[in-house]
C-alpha cells in the first residue's frame, strides 16, 4: 500500500499544475460549463444570447458600439472565441495597409470579425463570409445588418466552406481574393488553404490571415505554409482573446505567387 | 652579372651610391629569373619617364639638353629587339653625366626634392621600391600571423633585401610542414578529448548554455575517475588480492540467518546479502596491519585514501575557481547593458536554423525584458505592491520548504520504527520510502518554486539566482534531515552493538562452558564463522544507506527522463496528427533542458559522494558508472525529444556560480564524514579500525611502529601548540597578503582596462577628426580633388620614406629632408599618428605617378 507520506510528496506537483494552467482551468470553466448551465437554463443558443444582449445594450448602426458590447459580454459574461479587441487591431493595421477589394472571411460564427473588417474596407469592397452553421449565420446576419452593412458590402453564403471555394469564380464571380480571413474549424485550415491555391484566385501579394494558430492551433497549417514556399510567413504572437495568460497567435500569410 | 659588375666601377665615385649597387649586384645574383624581369621592366619605365623626366628638370639645360639628345639616339639606336646588354651601357654612360650633374642640383636648394635627384637614382629609388612593394607583397601573401611577419621583415631589413627570398623560402618550406603537423595533431588532440563531437553537436543545436551542462558533466567524470582510481587501486583491490579470503572470519561471511536470501536479487538489488560482505562496504575490510607478501598496509591505507579524495576535491574545486576568477577580469559588464546585448548576444555556434529562430526570439525577449527592466527601475510606482509580493514568495517558498523538510523527518521517524521493527515485515513501499519521498520532493518541489518566482516580478537572471538558491536549500534541507536521521540511526546500532558485546562474552563463556569439559588439553573448539555472532556495524549500515540513495536518485533520474522527455515527445509528436489542440505549440509541447536542475542534481549527486565515499569504497565506481550512462543518455535525449529553452545562461567551468555551489557542499558533505570518524568510536568487529578507539589511530600507530622512534619524537614536537599555532598565524598571514595583493592587482587591470577604453576612445576621435582637418587644409593649397587626395598620399610617401630611412638611399632622404619643409610641414603637423597606416597601405612609396605630381606642386 502507498503511505500517505508519498502521496504528500506529490502535492508539489499538484499545487504547480494548478498554479501553472489556471488560465486553462478558468477557459474549460467559462467556456464549456457556464455555456452548458446556461443552455439548460435559457433553452436559447449562446450565439443567440450574445444577439439579444447586443441588441438590449448596443447602438444600432454603430459597429463601434457594436464590437463594444461583444468584447464586454464575452469577457464579463459569457466566452465565445472571436478574435477580440486585441487582434482585432493587428487585423484593423492589416486592412489599412493593403485596402483589400475582395475579402474571404471563412467561419463568420456571430459576425463580430466581419463587422470588423467591413467597417475599415474602402467603398466598393466586397466581403464573401461563410458560415457553415445555419443557426450562427441567422445570428450573424442579425448583427452585420444591425452594424449597418448591406448586401453589396457582405455576402453572407451559409455553406460548408469546402463548398464554397471551389465554386467561387462560377457563382459569385470573384476573380481574385486580396484577402482571406480563416476563423473557421482549425482543422479546415489546410484543407482550405489548399483549395484556395488550387482555385487560382490568390494572387501575388494576396493575404492570408489565420486566427488561433497556436492555442488551439493549426500545426499542419503552419508546416505547410512554411515548407511550400508559396507563401512569406509571419505570426504574430499575442494572447487568446478575453484570456490573458494563454499565449496565441495569428499567422500572415503573404502570397508570393507561383513559379 | 658583368654590366652589373662594371657599373658598379663606373659610379664607384659615390661610395653610397656604391653601397647601393652591391645590394641590387646580390640581389641579381640571387635571382636571374627576376632580374630579366626588372629588366624589362626598367626598360618600360625609362620609356615612360624621358618625357616626363624632361619636363621637370629644365634647370640643367646643358646637360638636359645633351642628355635629351643622346636620349633621342639611343631611341633610335635601340629597337625593342636589340639586346638588353646594349641598352645597360648606354645606361650607364647616361649615369656616368648624371652623377657629374648631381653637384649642381644639390646647391639648387629651392627646387623639390625629387626634382633635384638626377635620372638614374630616380630610377635605382625606383627600383628599391619595387623590391620592397615585391617583398611586402609576397609577405602579404604569406599565411602567418602578424608577429611573425614583422619579425620576418624586420630581419630581412637588417640583412639587406637579399635575404628575404632565401628566409621566406626556407619559413614557407618548413612552415607548410610544420603546420600540417600541428594541424594534424590539434585533430588529435580534439579527437582524444571525450565526447568532444557530441558535446559539439548539442552546442550547435542548442547552444552553449546546454553544452556547459556536459562540459560540467564531463569534467565531475574526470574528477571521480581519479576519486575512483585511488579508492580502487588503493584499497578495493589490496584488499580482494592480498587480504583474508571470502569466509575466513565472521567479518567476511554472511551470517547463518541470512544465508538462505544473501542470493536473491532483491536483497542484492538493496546492497544486502553477499554485495555487504564484499569490498564494496567498510565491514568487509579487516584490521589487520599489513596484509599479503607486500605487507600493505591496508587501514593507513583505507584512512589515507578517505582524506586524500576529499583533499583532492577541495585543490581542484578551488583551483578551477581560482582559475575562473582570472578569466572573469574585472569593471562592470553591467553599463551598456543594451549595447552588449546589440553585439555579443548572438550564439555563434548554433548551426540550425530553428535554433537560431528561437535564439532569435530569445535574443527579442531579453531585449524587451531589458526595456522592461529599465523602465521599472525608472517608475518604481508601486514598490509596496512588489514588496509585498515577494515577501510573500518567500514566505510560500519557506513554508513549502518547512513542509517538505518535516515530511522527510516524519518519513525518517517511521522508517526508523520499521527498522526497529524489523524490515522484512514490511513491503517495498515502506522500505523505500525515504528515498521516494526525497526524490519525489527533489523533483516537485523546484516546480513550484519556478511558479512562486513568477509572482516576484524579478529580472530574469535574478529569478534564476533566486531559484538556484532555493532548490539548493531544499535539497541542502533534505540532505541533512537524512544525516540527522542517520546519526539516530548511528546511535541506535550502537546501542545495539553494546547489547551484542555483552551478549558476546556471555555466548563465548556458554560456547566453553557448555561443550568443553574443564582439563585445557582438548583442541580449540571452531566454530564456522558464519555462526558468530556479531555486531551491527554502523559504518556499513551508514555505507549502504548512501548507496542506496544514489541508485535510487540515478534510477529517479532516468525515469523522469524517459516519462518526462521521451514519453512526452513521443506523445506530442504522434498524437499532434489527430489531437484537438496543437501539441507541440500549446499545452504539453516538448520539454526544454533543465539546465539549472540538472546542474544542481550533479552536484548534489557529487556531495553524496564525498560524504558516503569513506563508508562504501564503491561509491565513486558507481558514481562514475552513472555519469558515463548520463552522459550518453542524457546526450541522447536531448538530440532527441528536448527543444532549446529560451533563457539562456551559462553553467560549467566558466560559471563560477556552479562551482561556488560545488564548494560550499563539498564542505558541508566533508562535515558529518569529518564528525562521525573523530568523534564516533568504530565498531569492535569489523572495518579496518576495529580495536581501535577512533579511526585516526591508525596514523598514531603508523607512527609508533612504522616509522624510526625519532620520526615519532620530532612528529610529537611539531605537533604541540606551540609550534602548530605559530605556523597557522603565518598561513593566515600570508592568505592575507596573498589577498591584498591579488586585490591590488585586480585594481590596476581595472585601471589598465579603463586606461586602454579611453585610448581607443581618443583614437577614434582622431580617425573620425583627420579627414575633414585634413581636406580643409588641403582644399587650401590645391584645388582639384585629384591632386588633393594624391597630395594627402603624398605627404604619407614623404612621412614614410623618413621613417624608413635605412630603405632609401641616404642621399636621398638627406634631399628630402633639407628641401622638404616647405610642403611637407603643413601636412606632417596636421595628420595625426593614427591615419599614418591608412595612407601607407593605400599608396606605397615610389607610385609611378607621384613624383612626377609631387615637382609639379613644388614648382608651383
Amino acid at each position: 500500500m502507498v503511505s500517505p507520506a508519498i502521496a504528500l510528496a506529490f502535492l508539489p506537483l499538484l499545487l504547480t499544475m494548478i498554479i501553472r494552467y489556471r488560465y486553462y482551468f478558468v477557459l474549460l470553466y467559462r467556456a464549456v460549463l457556464i455555456r452548458w448551465v446556461r443552455d439548460c437554463l435559457t433553452g436559447l443558443s449562446r450565439e443567440e444570447r450574445a444577439f439579444q444582449y447586443i441588441l438590449t445594450h448596443a447602438t444600432p448602426g454603430d459597429a463601434q458600439s457594436i464590437l463594444d458590447t461583444f468584447d464586454h459580454w464575452c469577457s464579463k459574461v459569457e466566452f465565445i472565441s472571436h478574435i477580440g479587441p486585441k487582434k482585432g487591431k493587428i487585423l484593423d493595421r492589416l486592412l489599412q495597409e493593403h485596402c483589400p477589394i475582395t475579402v474571404l472571411e471563412l467561419g463568420t460564427h456571430c459576425g463580430y470579425s466581419t463587422v470588423r473588417i467591413a467597417r475599415s474596407l474602402p467603398i466598393g469592397a466586397r466581403i464573401y463570409s461563410v458560415e457553415m452553421d445555419e443557426r450562427n449565420a441567422q445570428v450573424a446576419e442579425k448583427i452585420i445588418r444591425l452594424a449597418g452593412f448591406d448586401e453589396d458590402m457582405v455576402e453572407l453564403i451559409v455553406r460548408p466552406s469546402d463548398e464554397v471555394i471551389p465554386r467561387l469564380r462560377e457563382d459569385f464571380g470573384v476573380e481574385r481574393l486580396d484577402l482571406v480571413f480563416m476563423d473557421h474549424w482549425k482543422r479546415c485550415y489546410l484543407p482550405d488553404l489548399q483549395l484556395l491555391e488550387g482555385s487560382g484566385l490568390l494572387g501575388e501579394g494576396s493575404i492570408i490571415l489565420a486566427d488561433n494558430v497556436i492555442f488551439p492551433g493549426a500545426p499542419n497549417f503552419l508546416r505547410h505554409a512554411r515548407r511550400s514556399g508559396l507563401y512569406e510567413v509571419r505570426v504574430h504572437r499575442a494572447t487568446l482573446e478575453y484570456i490573458r495568460g494563454i499565449r496565441d497567435g495569428m499567422a500572415e500569410l503573404t502570397f508570393l505567387g507561383i513559379k | 652579372m658583368l654590366i652589373y659588375l662594371k657599373t658598379f666601377f663606373f659610379v664607384g665615385k659615390d661610395n653610397e651610391f656604391s653601397l647601393y649597387y652591391v645590394e641590387v649586384e646580390e640581389n641579381s645574383q640571387g635571382g636571374q629569373e627576376k632580374q630579366t624581369t626588372r629588366d624589362g621592366k626598367r626598360r618600360r619605365e625609362r620609356n615612360g619617364e624621358v618625357s616626363r623626366r624632361r619636363a621637370s628638370e629644365k634647370r640643367t639645360t646643358e646637360v638636359d639638353t645633351k642628355r635629351a639628345e643622346k636620349k633621342h639616339e639611343k631611341r633610335h639606336k635601340t629597337a625593342r629587339k636589340e639586346g638588353e646588354k646594349h641598352e645597360k651601357r648606354q645606361r650607364r654612360k647616361n649615369s656616368k653625366s648624371e652623377s657629374d650633374s648631381a653637384p649642381e642640383s644639390k646647391d639648387n636648394q629651392a627646387v623639390g626634392v625629387l626634382g633635384s635627384l638626377t635620372p638614374e637614382e630616380l630610377e635605382k629609388l625606383k627600383e628599391a621600391v619595387d623590391e620592397r612593394k615585391k617583398l611586402i607583397a609576397t609577405m602579404r601573401g604569406k599565411p602567418w600571423p602578424m608577429k611573425k611577419k614583422l619579425v620576418v621583415l624586420s630581419c630581412v631589413l637588417s640583412q639587406g633585401v637579399t635575404g628575404v627570398f632565401i628566409i621566406s623560402f626556407l619559413y614557407y618550406s618548413n612552415c607548410q610542414k610544420w603546420m600540417k603537423f600541428q594541424r594534424d595533431f590539434e585533430n588529435f588532440k580534439t579527437a582524444c578529448i571525450p565526447w568532444e563531437m557530441k558535446i559539439k553537436e548539442i552546442e550547435s543545436h542548442f547552444g552553449s548554455s546546454v553544452a556547459s551542462y556536459f562540459i560540467f558533466l564531463r569534467w565531475m567524470y574526470g574528477i571521480n575517475m581519479i576519486l575512483f582510481g585511488l579508492t580502487f587501486g588503493l584499497v578495493m583491490v589490496p584488499e580482494a588480492l592480498m587480504g583474508k579470503p571470502y569466509g575466513s572470519i565472521p567479518r567476511k561471511t554472511v551470517p547463518r540467518e541470512e544465508e538462505a536470501s544473501a542470493m536473491n536479487f532483491a536483497i542484492l538489488w538493496d546492497f544486502g546479502g553477499y554485495a555487504k560482505y564484499s569490498v564494496l562496504f567498510y565491514g568487509y575490510y579487516n584490521s589487520q596491519r599489513a596484509i599479503g607478501w607486500l605487507k600493505f598496509r591496508l587501514p593507513l591505507s583505507y584512512f589515507l585514501v578517505g582524506v586524500g579524495t576529499v583533499a583532492y576535491s577541495y585543490m581542484v574545486v578551488i583551483r578551477t575557481m581560482a582559475r575562473n576568477a582570472n578569466e572573469e577580469g574585472g569593471g562592470d559588464d553591467t553599463s551598456f547593458n543594451f549595447s552588449w546585448k546589440t553585439f555579443t548576444s548572438w550564439d555563434y555556434l548554433i548551426g540550425n536554423p530553428e535554433t537560431a529562430d528561437n535564439k532569435f526570439a530569445s535574443i527579442t525577449t531579453s531585449f524587451k525584458e531589458a526595456i522592461v527592466e529599465e523602465q521599472e527601475s525608472r517608475k518604481d510606482d508601486n514598490i509596496h505592491l512588489t514588496r509585498f509580493l515577494r515577501v510573500l514568495a518567500n514566505f510560500l517558498v519557506l513554508c513549502c520548504l518547512a513542509g517538505s523538510g518535516y515530511l522527510i523527518y516524519f518519513v525518517v521517524r517511521r522508517s526508523q520504527k520499521f527498522a526497529l521493527l524489523g524490515l522484512e515485515n514490511y513491503g517495498w513501499w515502506e522500505r523505500n520510502e525515504v528515498n521516494m519521498v526525497m526524490s519525489l520532493l527533489g523533483m516537485f518541489c523546484p516546480m513550484l518554486f519556478d511558479v512562486i518566482s513568477t509572482l516576484e516580478n524579478y529580472h530574469p537572471r535574478v529569478a534564476l539566482q533566486w531559484q538556484l538558491g532555493r532548490i539548493f536549500a531544499l535539497f541542502l534541507g533534505n540532505l541533512y534531515t537524512f544525516i540527522i536521521a542517520l546519526m539516530d540511526a548511528i546511535q541506535l546500532k550502537r546501542a545495539e552493538e553494546e547489547i551484542v558485546k555483552k551478549n558476546m562474552t556471555i555466548w563465548q563463556a556458554n560456547l566453553y562452558n557448555g561443550t568443553v569439559p574443564d582439563n585445557s588439553t582438548a583442541p580449540p573448539i571452531t566454530v564456522h564463522p558464519a555462526d558468530i555472532p556479531r555486531g551491527p556495524c554502523w559504518e556499513t549500515m551508514v555505507g549502504q544507506e548512501f548507496v542506496r540513495l544514489i541508485i535510487s536518485d540515478t534510477m529517479t533520474t532516468y525515469i523522469t527522463l524517459l516519462i518526462g522527455d521521451f514519453l512526452r515527445a513521443v506523445l506530442v509528436r504522434f498524437l499532434n496528427n489527430c489531437w484537438c489542440w496543437d501539441l507541440e505549440y500549446g499545452f504539453p509541447s516538448y520539454s526544454e533542458f533543465d539546465v539549472s536542475g540538472n546542474v544542481l542534481g550533479l552536484i548534489f549527486n557529487q556531495g553524496m559522494i564525498w560524504m558516503g565515499a569513506f563508508y562504501a569504497p564503491c561509491l565513486p565506481a558507481l558514481n562514475l558508472l552513472r555519469l558515463h550512462v548520463s552522459m550518453y543518455l542524457q546526450c541522447w535525449a536531448v538530440m532527441c525529444c528536448n527543444v532549446p529553452q529560451e533563457r539562456v545562461f551559462k553553467a560549467s567551468g566558466s560559471n563560477n556560480f556552479y562551482m561556488a555551489m560545488l564548494l560550499v557542499i563539498l564542505f558541508l558533505s566533508t562535515l558529518p564524514a569529518i564528525y562521525t570518524i573523530v568523534s564516533i568510536p568504530p565498531s569492535f568487529d569489523c572495518g579496518p579500525f576495529s580495536g581501535k578507539t577512533r579511526m585516526f589511530d591508525v596514523i598514531q600507530e603508523t607512527l609508533e611502529s612504522d616509522f624510526p622512534a625519532w620520526f615519532g619524537k620530532m612528529f610529537s614536537y611539531a605537533s604541540n601548540p606551540g609550534l602548530v599555532l605559530p605556523f597557522l598565524l603565518l598561513l593566515v598571514l600570508a592568505i592575507y597578503y596573498l589577498q591584498s595583493t591579488s586585490k591590488t592587482y585586480k585594481r590596476v587591470n581595472m585601471e589598465l582596462k579603463k586606461k586602454l577604453q579611453t585610448v581607443s576612445w581618443e583614437v577614434q576621435m582622431y580617425v573620425q577628426m583627420s579627414p575633414t582637418q585634413l581636406k580643409g587644409l588641403s582644399a587650401s593649397s590645391f584645388s582639384g580633388v585629384n591632386e588633393e587626395s594624391s597630395s594627402i598620399d603624398e605627404a604619407g610617401h614623404h612621412r614614410q620614406a623618413g621613417q624608413n630611412g635605412r630603405f632609401i638611399h641616404p642621399s636621398q632622404s638627406q634631399h628630402t629632408q633639407n628641401s622638404e619643409p616647405p610642403v611637407s610641414s603643413t601636412h606632417t603637423t596636421t595628420r595625426p599618428p593614427a591615419s599614418r597606416g591608412h595612407t601607407s597601405s593605400g599608396h606605397l612609396p615610389g607610385h609611378p605617378q607621384q613624383p612626377q605630381k609631387n615637382s609639379h606642386s613644388n614648382r608651383r
